[in-house]
């Protein structure tokens, strides 16, 4: 994707934090956010496409995100890192589009995401994997799925996602690891069921 | 599927799972559109609320003593992470933040400089001695690369500035040549942000 950033005068730009955008955008520089959002959609999109296991719903989570961190841009503390403030929406979003998907009964199990953006088919057997993969994630309890992806998949540090999930972290290293055992034994059986084909 | 009882599972899985989901062009194009569309953020605190739900956010105001106090326990937790900017201009001077040997150049207070009602003066140094043009930014000049020039100390050949803040957390980052630094001798803000990092200084009330 190409990324265009407004210019700032004054600035190398790859060195300008976050925090400066954001108060550049603040000051009236909306085109900052631009930068703001090519800086973090892939993670967030990265992020809602694994939470909710399809890309519709992950794009619309997604874009809700921005919307509510733009209007909100004033609440930003700079204690905070802009990009745990943001998986905060991101998080309240993601859980607000599953409980609607769940009244809508609707459940996507397969994740065609490169499939479909990608200008070469990949090949089947990596996305069989992904595929696979999609459905052991998808098979975790929500919680435990959100604390597996942040820790493992986002890298945030237990006190960001405690920041993040308004969770504790200790309540957040149970849910990592028994999503882990979870995901072994489900990897597991999945293996034995295919031996056994 | 990778052997789940090779320890390396988990790291592949995470590896495969961390794979980008590309960021669609005409989704992007879609966003910004909505973004210019959208009401310009406001800085009054009565803005929406970015999580959905109607949390209320609490402040808690606590006095001079209180001030210090909390500062005292920040340095305490944070074993010397934290430099604070100590009490009185000049009444004090035993009491500011220890000075690294071999970099003395985190914000200090300026000995003999007159406080005000709300403000303390604090100075900030860099040593660049190659670099040509150094700026100070931060949320006290609204990030503004042209509002507070650091100017060459002959005697040292240290970037300087002093500047009278209020008592509070300021987050502050030099622009060396245009290019957004750190303080290398203080605390760091905030962390894996994009970007440079950038540093913090605790200023705390003039009357304390």
């Amino acid at each position: 994707m190409a990324v265009t950033h407004p210019e700032v005068p004054g600035f190398n730009l790859a060195t300008m934090t976050d925090a400066m955008f954001v108060r550049r955008v603040l000051d009236g520089d909306t085109a900052a956010f631009t930068t703001l959002v090519d800086r973090h959609a892939a993670a967030c999109t990265r992020f809602a496409t694994r939470m909710l296991g399809n890309r519709e719903d992950a794009e619309d989570a997604t874009q809700e995100t921005f919307l509510r961190a733009y209007r909100s841009l004033a609440r930003y503390e700079e204690r905070q890192a802009f990009r745990t403030w943001l998986f905060q929406i991101l998080i309240n979003r993601c859980r607000t589009a599953a409980v609607r998907r769940e009244r809508r009964h609707r459940m996507f199990l397969v994740d065609d995401d490169a499939v479909a953006s990608a200008s070469v088919r990949p090949a089947a057997e990596a996305s069989d994997l992904r595929a696979e993969l999609q459905r052991v994630v998808d098979a975790l309890d929500p919680d435990q799925r959100e604390a597996f992806l942040l820790k493992h998949v986002e890298q945030l540090s237990y006190d960001e996602m405690a920041a993040a999930t308004g969770v504790g972290v200790s309540a957040l290293k149970m849910r990592v690891k028994r999503g882990c055992d979870r995901m072994q034994r489900m990897l597991r059986e999945g293996e034995a069921s295919d031996v056994g084909t | 599927m990778s052997e789940p009882e090779d320890p390396r599972w988990l790291d592949r899985i995470a590896a495969e799972l961390r794979r980008e989901v590309p960021v669609r062009p005409a989704w992007r194009a879609r966003l910004l559109d909505e973004v210019a569309r959208a009401p310009k953020p406001s800085v009054r605190a009565d803005v929406d609320d970015a999580f959905g739900d109607r949390r209320r956010r609490w402040s808690v105001t606590i006095g001079p003593l209180g001030s210090l106090a909390a500062a005292t326990l920040l340095v305490a937790l944070g074993a010397g992470a934290t430099y604070v900017a100590m009490s009185r201009v000049g009444a004090n001077a035993g009491q500011r933040p220890a000075q690294s040997a071999a970099r003395a150049t985190s914000p200090q207070l300026v000995s003999g400089a007159p406080p005000s009602a709300e403000r303390e003066v604090v100075r900030f140094e860099l040593s660049a001695p190659r670099a040509s043009h150094v700026a100070l930014v931060g949320s006290f000049n609204e990030w503004n690369p042209v509002a507070t020039p650091l100017s060459r100390e002959p005697a040292t050949g240290k970037w300087v500035v002093s500047l009278r803040l209020p008592p509070g957390r300021h987050v502050y980052a030099f622009v060396v040549d245009g290019d957004v630094t750190a303080d290398p001798s203080a605390p760091r803000a905030a962390d894996d942000d994009f970007g440079s990092p950038s540093s913090v200084v605790l200023v705390s009330s003039p009357r304390t």
